[in-house]
């Protein structure tokens, strides 16, 4: 029999039909279907890389067989796995063609020739002219009655840092854009949903019928619950795809850091999730037709496209740029921005704290003036309604 | 008793409503006329809370109505409106429970009201791919399906066919015999008159009248339909006022003369064949109380 229905239900059952309506769509099994492929063959594509690109083979004539150690040693200088083979001229053109030797080192002083097939590696280049340069170098010093080693030793810069040089320093930047873009992608994706979910119920008015029984605010509370959740469960997902695809494939060598980064991805998802959700609602609540709705939220695009833009392009070559430390601070910037700057290792305890707390001071009044804006449009439908006059009006 | 008090609205500079004072008994149908424009449908979303009023009380049961209580009334807006891509059984399910019904209640309550409404086969259909007709009936079911103790419903006859009309009139009669008031408004006059227990028309944001359509009756001059004697036979007699003649017989309103007095005229002028007092149907009722300068402009 009918019951008194507390807020609590009432939400609760608004946010359980928001998830499943969700879930069930083609366009959610699809999209998650297609983000889990681009994200496999990522993983395929570093690891392939990874295995291929450092190592080369390289043929040798009689005339430059004396160089090879010169050779190795450049390699080694490089990271690079060097296997050389002396062939004849002839052979080595053959096996050059038939992709069995990366390039052919060939000729003598002053006549040098690296032939490969329709192009040569450029680390393979830079490998083999150190070594003739070296080579060359040495030769002209030893035939001037130098010491080449004392000459070198005499060039020699020594490099050092204040801190210790962090080894992981690419991982931990990967880390960081796969969470800036991660965040953006549900803020955004499940952001837009919310507002489309107000204007479907607005253009459908069904609206009139819901809050015929139930108010406003539960009506946006459930929405927003339900599908923040859905938004929640793909970015779980596939970042449990990611971390364990790329752990197991050997590109990310450092759990603690990624399981770290996979935390506060979560948090400033819900948070970020709150602010902009709320936004899109109110933006949502102004229109009355699908069609309207994208004026009135690109403006949301712009506070969410900026930090994003910062952390996949500023921060990964500054990593400590003071411009990115300011901004990560401001609340609408900060979900995508202080978990790109966390994962990178350069955003201190403190500082995430202090954003989280702006953040959540910020989500206490925009959530205020978004339920105001809702509740006095929502079921105002024609032309669109000036926001000045949605947050001032009474029903 | 649904006791609707004195509310008023405004709309910016336009007063909607004025004031507008009626009641519902339990059990009693409620005809709720007027033209576009004039307040129906601000009154009912008053009613049910969907617009707040600016003044004046709706109570139900002696107690103003609060959100409890709106949870127990059925409504069907003017503005139809479900998800297009809910299917119609989950839809209906999903408004029994936000009305407080658990879910087994639900399901049966949709059950019932589906099967009543001759919608079960397509329970496991998107609403939008059903026929207007047809979302009109599940529109009726969202109504109904919490078992509501009040019934609101603006324009629920209109777009439906004929049969579709007998199933709606007979569904409100029979919860009306169940101890519910049901409030609905139409533009098919005829419709309310037949099936209402009492009427009440609104004019401009004012109830210019209600109550039973013999009771609106009561208000105007006496008139008599009388066939028979040849045309004309009416013109200059004393203390009656002719509305309309013509081969079909001639109608007179009485304005000082006695029936018994244009009886004799007419028998003096020819054989008489009819001789019945006029009761206007409620079209005629409608129009002279609409046309009545009952409508105020906006003062201040």
């Amino acid at each position: 029999m009918t019951a008194p229905l507390t807020p609590g239900r009432a939400v609760m059952l608004v946010a359980r039909r928001e998830f499943t309506t969700q879930v069930r769509s083609k366009s959610f099994a699809i999209g998650l279907l297609v983000t889990i492929v681009i994200f496999a063959i990522y993983i395929a594509l570093f690891s392939f890389i990874g295995s291929q690109s450092s190592s080369n083979t390289l043929g040798v004539t009689s005339s430059t067989a004396s160089l090879e150690p010169a050779l190795q040693a450049a390699a080694r200088a490089q990271d690079r796995t060097l296997t050389v083979t002396q062939v004849d001229r002839a052979t080595g053109e053959a096996q050059v063609a038939d992709g069995d030797l990366d390039a052919l080192f060939d000729g003598g002083p002053g006549s040098w020739t690296l032939l490969g097939k329709d192009t040569v590696d450029s680390s393979l280049q830079q490998v083999v002219s150190g070594a003739v340069q070296q080579t060359t170098l040495t030769d002209a010093l030893a035939a001037a009655g130098q010491d080449p080693a004392a000459v070198a030793a005499r060039g020699n810069v020594a490099v050092d840092t204040q801190e210790p040089v962090d080894p992981e320093r690419g991982q931990r930047l990967v880390l960081a854009i796969v969470v800036a873009v991660l965040l953006f992608m549900s803020l955004v994706g499940y952001g837009s949903a919310v507002a489309q979910g107000v204007v479907e119920e607005k253009s459908s008015r069904v609206v009139e019928l819901l809050l015929s029984t139930i108010r406003p605010v539960h009506l946006l509370t459930g929405k927003i619950l339900g599908l923040g959740l859905v938004g929640l469960v793909q970015l779980l997902v596939l970042s449990a795809i990611g971390l364990v695809g790329s752990l197991a494939t050997g590109i990310l060598t450092i759990p603690n850091a990624a399981a770290g980064a996979l935390v506060s991805a979560v948090v400033w998802y819900l948070l970020g999730f709150f602010l902009y959700a709320s936004i899109y609602a109110a933006a949502g609540s102004l229109v009355s037709r699908q069609e309207e709705l994208q004026s009135t939220i690109a403006p949301i695009m712009f506070p969410l496209f900026i930090p994003f833009i910062f952390a996949v392009s500023v921060l990964p070559n500054d990593p400590r740029n003071t411009l990115g430390t300011i901004l990560s601070f401001i609340p609408l910037f900060s979900p995508t921005l202080m978990p790109a700057r966390a994962a990178m290792g350069v955003a201190p305890l403190w500082q995430v704290l202090v954003a989280i707390v702006l953040t959540i001071l910020a989500i206490v009044g925009v959530v205020l003036a978004a339920a105001r804006i809702y509740r006095n449009s929502v079921l105002r439908t024609g032309s669109r309604v000036g926001l000045r006059e949605a947050l001032r009006s009474r029903a | 008793m649904l006791d609707i008090g004195g509310i008023s609205k405004r709309f910016g500079q336009v007063r909607a409503l004025d004031h507008v004072t009626f009641t519902v008994q339990p059990g009693e149908l409620f005809g709720f006329v007027g033209s576009n424009g004039a307040g129906k449908t601000t009154t009912m979303r008053i009613v049910l809370g969907v617009l707040t009023s600016d003044g004046g009380e709706v109570r139900w049961k002696g107690r103003p109505i609060d959100a409890d209580v709106r949870r127990r009334i059925g409504y069907m807006p003017e503005e139809r409106g479900l998800y297009p891509k809910m299917k119609v059984g989950e839809q209906l399910e999903y408004l029994a429970r936000l009305h407080g019904l658990d879910a087994a209640d639900a399901r049966a309550s949709v059950e019932r009201w589906t099967s009543r409404l001759g919608v079960e086969a397509r329970i496991r259909d998107e609403v939008q791919k059903l026929s207007l007709g047809n979302q009109q009936r599940v529109q009726l079911c969202a109504a109904l399906v919490h078992d509501p103790e009040v019934l609101v419903l603006d324009e629920p006859f209109s777009g439906l066919d004929p049969v579709a009309v007998e199933v709606m009139s007979t569904v409100l009669r029979e919860k009306a015999d169940t101890g519910v008031p049901v409030i609905f408004s139409s533009h098919q006059l005829d419709l309310v008159e037949r099936l209402c227990d009492r009427v009440g028309i609104i004019s401009a944001g004012r109830m210019v009248a209600a109550g039973t359509v013999d009771e609106l009756r009561t208000g105007g001059a006496e008139r008599i339909d009388v066939s028979g004697p040849p045309p004309g036979w009416a013109d200059g007699l004393a203390g009656v006022r002719v509305v309309e003649s013509g081969p079909h017989g001639t109608r007179v309103e009485l304005d000082g003369a006695s029936d018994q007095d244009v009886l004799r005229a007419a028998v003096a002028a020819g054989p008489v064949h009819s001789f019945a007092p006029h009761r206007p149907p409620l079209t005629e009722l409608y129009r002279d109380v609409v046309a009545a300068p009952a409508v105020t402009e906006e003062e201040s």
